[in-house]
């Protein structure tokens, strides 16, 4: 038994389902725990080795074909091992031994004349399968290996299906955003302990300080705003960026979110998803300099001395205007200008960007072309 | 712990909790294994009721430790007693008594506040300790909690490392509002709490609300499995569909029909976007709970 499960185990992996040497173990002591009576052991196998439901489709597709119905003999061999046996650990020890030389006669029982057909279709299935997954996705990955490729995926390389996963991770690290965020407050909030304010309440308890009064310091928040390019090149990215700043907005005293492409938009974040507020032609040339006058006639009442400005852009203006004098005139009006960029450095400045322009206004330039970097220039952005 | 599949089920039904062979299994091999079982799963589909449940089978004391964001050490594990170790020193000053005897005495058992984590490891008694929602904590507290559910120990750094006794019985529960780590997931046993079908929470209506008669139960039941099959923003939990056979119990209602769903509907759906689209499907769905 032990031998099938193990090779269960790695089919499981092949699958693509991490399963761990811990888990693997897991799951022996499980099925000694619980006998072989089918849907248990599938349900006990199942508790120990699928950590993620969306991995269980594959899981009992994968079970059916290792364990296949049928085996009579396996589930009333079960049955009697449970009743007899299942109590004590001792006892649980010795149902692991028996399921050890139960092992032994299985693969009789399985190869055996009724069974064979059956087996020989699902082989053929399995065949047919693997060279199917193989010819579409190539090898699979656990997760946390997709992760971390998904953070080193250069931008410009992300697909459909990279965009969609990878907005579910960019929704967990703007989670983490917040979180780091909030601790920092509650770290400043605690503050220094004010001594006056604590002798004046030791007088009540004897002299005795018995509650310490902190001096509740307001952490000033920023404003932040944030100008995403949603042109084609860019667009992944910028909508990566939306994602990661948007759950953070409870800790700036006030976000504005905007997308641009020729002209600005003020967007909100809805379920994962950019929404703008008034109509985007996204299929327009992108025009840097009409988007800066948007933001610096019209929504000049956003930028004050607090507020931290985040812009994304590949400042591909089109040969227009770049009005370089307005992004120096927002930068006089606010705290800092970044401007993130999703290209690579040796292509700033070549054709008919006119990054050069704007870079003397802002307070940094920074190189993301992937999603891992982005998230690291904006941890130290805010 | 020595239990056979047999006797969790019995246990459960005693419980009086309805369930499935998926979630029997499960809580038989986290009492076998005495492995840490996480409960994923919607909100509202009982994954609470787990730990509740399981302390009242085994009739042990039941820890409950709230996960939110910022939770950290001094609430979950321990932390001083500041005032009780002053009054402490306040009590003693004038006896002349040596420093190092003050120090031993201010940092003993008698100043500490048990967390519940703390209390799970130092009780003399089997507990269950059910961590709640542990997908809102923040990671570096899911990083320190690992190290204690990893071997159910914790040094507190005056008093020594303190080893538990009777291995607690660990359910933790995340609606997965983001993924939990790896390390996490593998020291875990996983189960997936789903919402039960109709025929199961008929049954369950039955058991909780026993004025409710039997048909109007399964109608009930095969309802909200409907709904539950809308896109909406909260499904209905087990516990809305409860209240809302308690409601329509107390309205004296024995069929249901339009009039009756469309007055009662805000017991089970809680937010306006979702009343509005089950309001439009009402008919539908109560053909379909009567076929």
């Amino acid at each position: 038994m032990r031998g099938r499960l193990l090779a269960f185990v790695q089919a499981l992996r092949t699958d693509g389902i991490a399963v761990s040497v811990a888990e693997s173990m897991d799951a022996v002591a499980a099925v000694a725990a619980a006998g072989v009576e089918r849907e248990t052991m599938r349900e006990a196998l199942a508790a120990a080795l699928v950590k993620d439901e969306r991995d269980r489709p594959a899981f009992d597709r994968l079970f059916d074909r290792a364990f296949p119905l049928g085996g009579d003999d396996v589930v009333s061999r079960g049955r009697r091992r449970s009743a007899g046996g299942g109590e004590g650990a001792g006892a649980g020890r010795a149902g692991t031994s028996q399921a050890g030389r139960g092992g032994g006669r299985e693969p009789e029982s399985a190869g055996g004349p009724g069974l064979r057909p059956t087996g020989e279709r699902e082989d053929a299935g399995r065949r047919g399968e693997r060279e199917r997954d193989d010819g579409e996705r190539g090898p699979r990955m656990g997760r946390a290996a997709r992760r971390q490729a998904l953070l080193e995926q250069p931008l410009e390389l992300l697909t459909t299906r990279d965009v969609a996963e990878a907005r579910e991770l960019v929704r967990e690290l703007g989670a983490r955003l917040r979180g780091r965020l909030a601790r920092r407050e509650r770290a400043l909030r605690r503050g220094r302990l004010d001594l006056r304010r604590t002798l004046r309440a030791a007088v009540g308890t004897g002299g005795v300080p018995l509650r310490l009064r902190r001096r509740g310091r307001r952490p000033g928040r920023p404003d932040l705003v944030a100008l995403c390019d949603l042109s084609g090149s860019v667009a992944a990215a910028s909508e990566l960026l939306l994602g990661l700043v948007a759950p953070a907005a409870r800790y700036f005293r006030r976000v504005h979110l905007y997308a641009y492409v020729d002209r600005l938009c003020a967007v909100s974040i809805e379920q994962g998803h950019v929404a703008p507020a008034g109509r985007l032609d996204l299929h327009a040339r992108s025009d840097f300099g009409r988007v800066l006058g948007d933001l610096w006639h019209r929504e000049r009442g956003v930028l004050g001395r607090g507020t931290l400005v985040l812009v994304l852009g590949d400042a591909r203006n089109n040969r227009l205007p770049p009005r370089a004098d307005l992004l120096r005139a927002v930068r006089e009006q606010v705290q800092r200008v970044l401007w993130l960029v999703p290209e690579p450095r040796e292509r700033w400045d070549t054709g008919d960007s006119v990054l050069r322009l704007y870079a003397t206004s802002c307070d940094a330039v920074i190189e993301c072309l992937t999603l891992g970097a982005l998230v690291a220039a904006v941890r130290q952005a805010i | 712990m020595d239990v056979t599949l047999e006797q969790v089920r019995s246990g459960l039904r005693e419980a009086r909790y309805i369930t499935t062979p998926r979630v029997e299994t499960a809580l038989f091999l986290t009492l076998t294994l005495e492995k840490p079982l996480l409960a994923e799963g919607p909100a509202g589909a009982g994954k609470t009721e787990l730990g509740k449940v399981l302390a009242g089978m085994l009739r042990a004391e039941l820890l409950r430790l709230q996960c939110y964001e910022g939770l950290d050490e001094a609430r979950a594990l321990f932390e001083w007693n500041y005032q009780k170790q002053l009054l402490r020193i306040q009590a003693d000053r004038g006896e002349g008594r040596h420093w190092d005897d003050v120090a031993h005495d201010v940092f003993s058992a008698d100043f500490l506040l048990e967390r519940p984590l703390l209390r799970a490891i130092t009780s003399p008694r089997k507990v269950v300790l059910l961590i709640d929602e542990i997908d809102k904590a923040d990671p570096e507290f899911e990083a320190f909690l690992l190290e204690v559910l990893s071997d159910f120990q914790v040094s507190v750094p005056e008093l020594g490392t303190l080893t538990a006794r009777q291995r607690p019985i660990v359910v933790l529960t995340s609606n997965r509002t983001r993924d939990l780590s790896e390390a996490l997931l593998r020291r875990c046993l996983h189960l997936f709490v789903d919402f039960p079908g109709p025929e199961k929470e008929a049954e369950i209506i039955g058991l909780k609300v026993p004025d409710v008669d039997a048909r109007l139960g399964a109608q009930i039941a095969r309802f909200v499995a409907g709904l539950r099959r809308l896109d909406l923003r909260k499904a209905p939990s087990i516990a809305e569909t409860l209240d809302w056979a308690r409601g329509l119990c107390a309205l004296g209602v024995r069929e249901l029909d339009a009039a009756s769903v469309r007055q009662t509907l805000s017991l089970v759906l809680k937010h306006e976007d979702d009343l509005r689209k089950a309001e439009a499907k009402v008919g539908s769905l109560i053909a379909a709970g009567r076929s």
